[in-house]
């Protein structure tokens, strides 16, 4: 089978719903080029809704994060006081909240992509002409588009085992754990809608001379 | 072509990349891409450990919640009047504010974890007043700066977390042993801080006044009862690193939302009212924050676990492919061939005081620890010992140009240009490495506390 076709293939495969032949189906090479145009058009979906509705663009990673966060407090929290008052605990207390983590790592990372806040060395592109602070923006952007793309695909792939093992979150009898690994592939995505937007942002400036690149202050849009 | 010379070629072209001002995520994930590729290794790798790292990861939960305390102890008022405390102590000798600056980022981090907020929650509060204090703005930046290396020392401290997570050691036991050093690098910064502001006459005294001193300990009696709730949990065992900033969270919420209201019945004065004009009564309570603040609050702090945990979990694939590659017996040799107990120490010491000027101390951690502490232990050095010495170094990256993380933060909260503040950051850091000596030359500095 050729590659074209093994990528062809997938998204049939997808709505199948089998998971053991979505497994197989994304071990092929033909994977990359369904995750590329999937993570490219995903991406550009994505930046379409942002753009289309504010609202999400503004609040949907932020109210992952938040809720991520303050869930994994309130478990860990109401458990050790239930450990010292009632000597219960219980068995998902410890196993659901690095799931949640997973959430709000990734869905952080691409929080930190639209607000440009990742870490970097920023001296010498700060001082640079503008075509090449764009071109270095641009870099940022087929840099962040490459990676997603491989995350998406081996993330998916990842998420695939453990649906086609029956894999259960540890501590709970029936929650499947690639419910919460999907969100890996997913966040990626997401990660790709920000890129695209924040690619497009910078080819506005460029085109109405306003500043290409401004400190990002961390915390700054808390 | 051989591997080596790929490797190579990789390497120096994500360091170009580096210095292009891509992230640093990502100049990690393309030599771990890149690398994977000349290991002939499949990528799925890194999309499984993105995953595992988090998924396995129970203690590493202590991370960011250790975070979101920092926040919360500043939104509540707690951080102003732990501040308030050091500068009635310190206010009487010259140089006194920038001194409490850095006794009050002490203070801060025995409750937060996290060296950035510290510089951040200090460094916004105290900026300002250092200015009307006439103290230059270089030097009260780079203070902001260099105070917030003790918040990855003095425990809790998320840094600790990652290296015991990683290396199979008790995080409690690091935390305790984090305690007389990091207490050590604030004395060290306060007399640096002291020897500056003493040469070039900045700052106003105060008089040492025991109402004064009184008074603000009992307004930072919340601060102390969060300390102390933290040192009983690491100590007793009680709970483990994780459910401690979980304990912790908790109190600073609860905290927070009683003290909100009470305030207001109270019809006490804000935090910018002098301490001087303040009453016992209104230092009871703290001005706390509305239930509906919590998100916004709790905002800032996933927005800084959205920048460091990514950076663990692609730090963890690559020091994996760093091992499979060799790189740890090439480090390894390099490290022992240079001799005996101090010849392997030091060597290891500048290895990490070089790594932390150009990259972040969480990728030094994670890829050179594994590499250096089995090292470090077969000459003899205390696995504990020596992760103290490795995190004191890496705490003191923080301000080595041209990758310093505080350097930046101080910037961002200051105004003061990243380049400016580096001339007063000098001073500070003679302070720190000679900590950092004799920490590494003491052992019991480190291990003096630990239990039996």
């Amino acid at each position: 089978m050729s590659v074209w076709s093994e990528a062809a293939m997938i998204i049939p495969t997808m709505l199948g719903g089998d998971w053991w032949e979505i497994t197989q189906s994304l071990r092929t090479s033909g994977a990359w080029i369904t995750g590329t145009v999937a993570t490219l058009l995903g991406g550009l979906l994505i930046a379409f809704i942002y753009a289309a509705v504010p609202f999400i663009d503004r609040h949907f990673e932020r109210t992952i994060m938040v809720y991520s966060y303050l869930g994994i407090a309130v478990i860990i929290f109401v458990e050790v006081i239930r450990r010292f008052v009632f000597s219960l605990q219980a068995p998902w207390s410890t196993t659901v909240p690095p799931v949640l983590f997973l959430f709000m790592a990734w869905v952080g990372c691409s929080y930190n992509i639209r607000l440009r806040t990742h870490l970097a060395f920023n001296e010498f592109r700060m001082n640079m002409p503008r075509k090449m602070q764009f071109a270095c923006l641009t870099l940022d952007a087929v840099l962040w588009l490459g990676f997603c793309i491989i995350i998406v695909v081996t993330g998916m792939r990842v998420t695939a085992n453990a649906a086609d093992n029956f894999q259960i979150l540890e501590g709970t009898d029936n929650i499947m754990k690639w419910w919460f690994l999907i969100s890996l592939p997913i966040a990626f995505m997401m990660m790709a809608g920000r890129v695209i937007e924040n690619w497009y942002e910078d080819y506005r400036n460029l085109k109405s001379g306003a500043p290409l690149i401004s400190q990002a202050v961390i915390g700054g849009d808390a | 072509m051989t591997d080596a010379t790929i490797i190579t070629a990789i390497s120096l072209g994500v360091t170009f990349l580096f210095m292009l001002g891509v992230p640093v995520f990502l100049i990690i994930g393309y030599w771990v891409i890149g690398t994977s590729f000349v290991l002939g290794q499949t990528l799925d790798n890194v999309g499984a450990e993105l995953s595992n790292v988090f998924v396995k990861g129970f203690a590493l939960l202590a991370m960011p919640l250790f975070i979101l305390t920092g926040d919360l102890i500043n939104k509540s008022g707690i951080a102003r009047r732990l501040s308030d405390f050091a500068y009635s102590i310190l206010g009487w000798l010259r140089g006194g504010l920038a001194m409490a600056a850095i006794g009050a980022c002490g203070l801060f981090a025995a409750i937060s974890g996290s060296n950035s907020a510290t510089t951040a929650t200090i460094g916004s509060m105290l900026h300002p007043e250092m200015i009307k204090g006439g103290y230059d703005e270089r030097f009260s930046a780079a203070t902001a700066a260099a105070g917030g290396t003790v918040g990855i020392i003095i425990p809790p401290s998320i840094i600790f977390i990652v290296y015991g997570y990683l290396m199979g050691l008790s995080i409690s036991d690091l935390f305790i042993a984090g305690i007389v050093p990091g207490a050590l690098m604030v004395l060290a910064m306060m007399f640096a801080a002291w020897i500056i502001c003493t040469i070039n006459g900045w700052g106003y005294l105060i008089p040492l006044r025991l109402g004064r001193i009184l008074k603000t300990a009992f307004g930072a009696w919340l601060g102390f009862f969060a300390i102390g709730l933290v040192l009983y949990g690491i100590y007793t065992g009680k709970f483990s690193p994780t459910e401690a900033a979980a304990v912790t969270v908790g109190f600073c919420v609860i905290v927070g939302l009683i003290c909100y209201p009470l305030n207001r019945i109270m019809h006490n004065h804000g935090s910018d009212t002098p301490v001087d004009e303040k009453s016992f009564r209104d230092m009871a309570v703290v001005e706390g924050f509305k239930l509906t603040e919590v998100p916004s609050i709790t905002m800032r702090s996933a927005q800084i676990t959205g920048i460091l945990a990514p950076l663990i979990g692609i730090s963890v694939v690559m020091q994996q492919n760093m091992s499979l590659l060799g790189a740890q017996a090439v480090i390894g040799n390099f490290v022992i061939s240079m001799g005996g107990f101090y010849a392997v120490l030091f060597t290891a010491m500048a290895i990490v005081f070089v790594a932390g000027m150009v990259l972040e101390s969480l990728p030094v951690t994670i890829i050179l620890a594994p590499i250096l502490a089995p090292i470090a232990a077969s000459v003899g050095v205390d696995p504990v010992h020596f992760a103290v010495i490795f995190l004191v170094g890496a705490s003191i990256g923080f301000i080595t140009p041209p990758y310093g993380l505080n350097l930046y933060v101080a910037s961002g909260v200051t105004g003061v240009p990243y380049f400016r503040l580096l001339k007063y950051i000098v001073p500070y850091l003679v302070a720190l490495v000679f900590v950092w000596f004799l920490v590494a030359l003491v052992p019991s500095l480190s291990l003096m506390l630990l239990p039996n």
